[in-house]
């Protein structure tokens, strides 16, 4: 039943959670965001002032975007067992989950790109500022795909001992739906769907990571009971 | 046959399968806080809000309320109907709930048509910020319930053995009947509230 290989790719996710956080928040100087609508010379004044600490807690969070490879493996590990015949479902969410992972190491190759000459002129630091935040918080389809699909599968088991509650199912799919008020951060420079608001991240940041726990935590259970004797299942 | 799934005490049975409503409730909370940031940003520039309001077309949100509300007595009705095994007409029903949505994305394609062509759109001001974004989610979630009603309509056409679909029957009318009380919210609040 690959039990120690699955429950290590479950572990991955929370890896992933804490580590990103931790480069994210007390390193780089990102929580709460910078505003959309600092001037360039603000912007460029903060890659100046911590830039070693930001450029540190970049490769930190990029580092951490690796493992959300072997969690988004994991998850259609068990999605086949919810799928009858060719498992579509689980082939969708690991294609949607993997580019998933350019969302995160991009905008993180971006802002270290910022910070690698801060003598630079403010407006380009600006531009590659504007750009790491953009190509984190706009992209929503990939995810809202994979969430789309983890449903999808949950909702189409009839197995007799199915891998998911069925509310797993509606929890992915609420999860996706919050995941689209970021799209439209292309709008807007100020308010609560900016990239520092709290439709466009607060929302997503919050959600995205409760995901995370919540996904670990029903893993962790069907992995095990996998792995019970077949009289059990 | 269906019946057996029944609670014994009626009066303690959710509508539709429990899952749902995890959904349903979710949507409701999100939506409650749109509501709640456009109320708040509103009070703290009612001249603005209010003057902008002014240029929002009321018999189209007046229509569209209406056209909402029909929908969502046609759907009480095909759930109804399809209870009592009449499945034709509840697929009838559950058409004329879906032309009812159709004719709201309809209107809405009149109104931001109007807004746009006099210059109103999303980056105009803080208020079309919350008119297009709050009204644009809706759209999504009227178009989303369409789908489902299709769906539903599609999963009747065997005819009989209804009872095993009441659960997805009730499930996706609780759905659509979200989303009607979630426009009832909105309108009062974006179109009507001085």
């Amino acid at each position: 039943m690959n039990t120690r290989n699955q429950l290590l790719c479950a572990w991955c996710g929370v890896a992933f959670a804490i580590l990103f956080t931790l480069g994210f928040w007390p390193l780089s100087h990102f929580m709460p965001p910078p505003s959309p609508n600092a001037s360039a010379l603000d912007v460029a004044t903060m890659y100046r002032e911590h830039t070693n600490q930001i450029r540190l807690g970049l490769l930190v969070m990029m580092g951490a975007s690796g493992c959300i490879l072997p969690f988004a493996a994991v998850i259609s590990a068990q999605m086949k067992r919810m799928e009858d015949g060719p498992s579509v479902l689980s082939y969708l969410q690991l294609a949607s989950g993997a580019l998933g992972v350019v969302f995160f190491i991009m905008p993180c190759l971006l802002w270290s790109i910022a910070a690698f000459r801060p003598e630079r002129d403010a407006e380009l630091i600006q531009l590659m500022n504007d750009a790491g935040w953009m190509v984190f918080l706009m992209p929503f389809t990939t995810f809202m795909v994979q969430n789309i699909a983890i449903g999808l599968a949950v909702l189409g088991d009839r197995s007799t001992q199915p891998v998911f509650p069925r509310w797993v199912a509606y929890l992915n799919f609420w999860v996706a739906v919050l995941f689209l008020p970021g799209g439209l951060l292309t709008f807007f420079k100020t308010g609560p769907f900016a990239w520092n608001g709290l439709f466009a991240f607060w929302v997503p940041f919050v959600v995205f990571f409760t995901w995370y726990v919540v996904m670990f935590a029903l893993l962790r259970k069907g992995i095990i009971a996998q792995a019970q004797p077949a009289g059990a299942r | 046959m269906g019946v057996p799934q029944v609670a014994a005490s009626r009066g303690g049975r959710i509508p539709g399968e429990a899952g749902v409503w995890f959904f349903i409730l979710g949507d409701m909370v999100m939506f409650g806080l749109f509501f709640t940031v456009f109320v708040y940003y509103r009070a703290a520039d009612v001249e603005l809000f209010a003057a902008a309001q002014h240029s929002l077309n009321q018999t189209y949100g007046a229509l569209n309320t209406l056209l909402l509300l029909t929908s969502s007595w046609f759907v009480v009705h095909a759930v109804e109907s399809a209870r009592g095994d009449h499945a034709p007409r509840a697929r009838a029903l559950l058409a004329c709930a879906f032309l009812c949505g159709l004719g709201f994305l309809v209107v809405k394609y009149f109104e931001y048509g109007e807004k746009i062509r006099a210059g109103l759109t999303i980056t105009s001001n803080d208020f079309f910020m919350y008119y297009y974004m709050l009204t644009g989610i809706h759209l999504l979630h009227v178009t989303l319930g369409m789908g489902v009603l299709a769906y539903l309509w599609q999963r009747l056409r065997g005819g009989t053995q209804l009872g095993a679909h009441m659960s997805a029957l009730e499930s996706g009318a609780s759905f659509w009947h979200m989303v009607d009380i979630l426009w009832i919210v909105l309108f009062a609040l974006v179109y009507l509230m001085r």
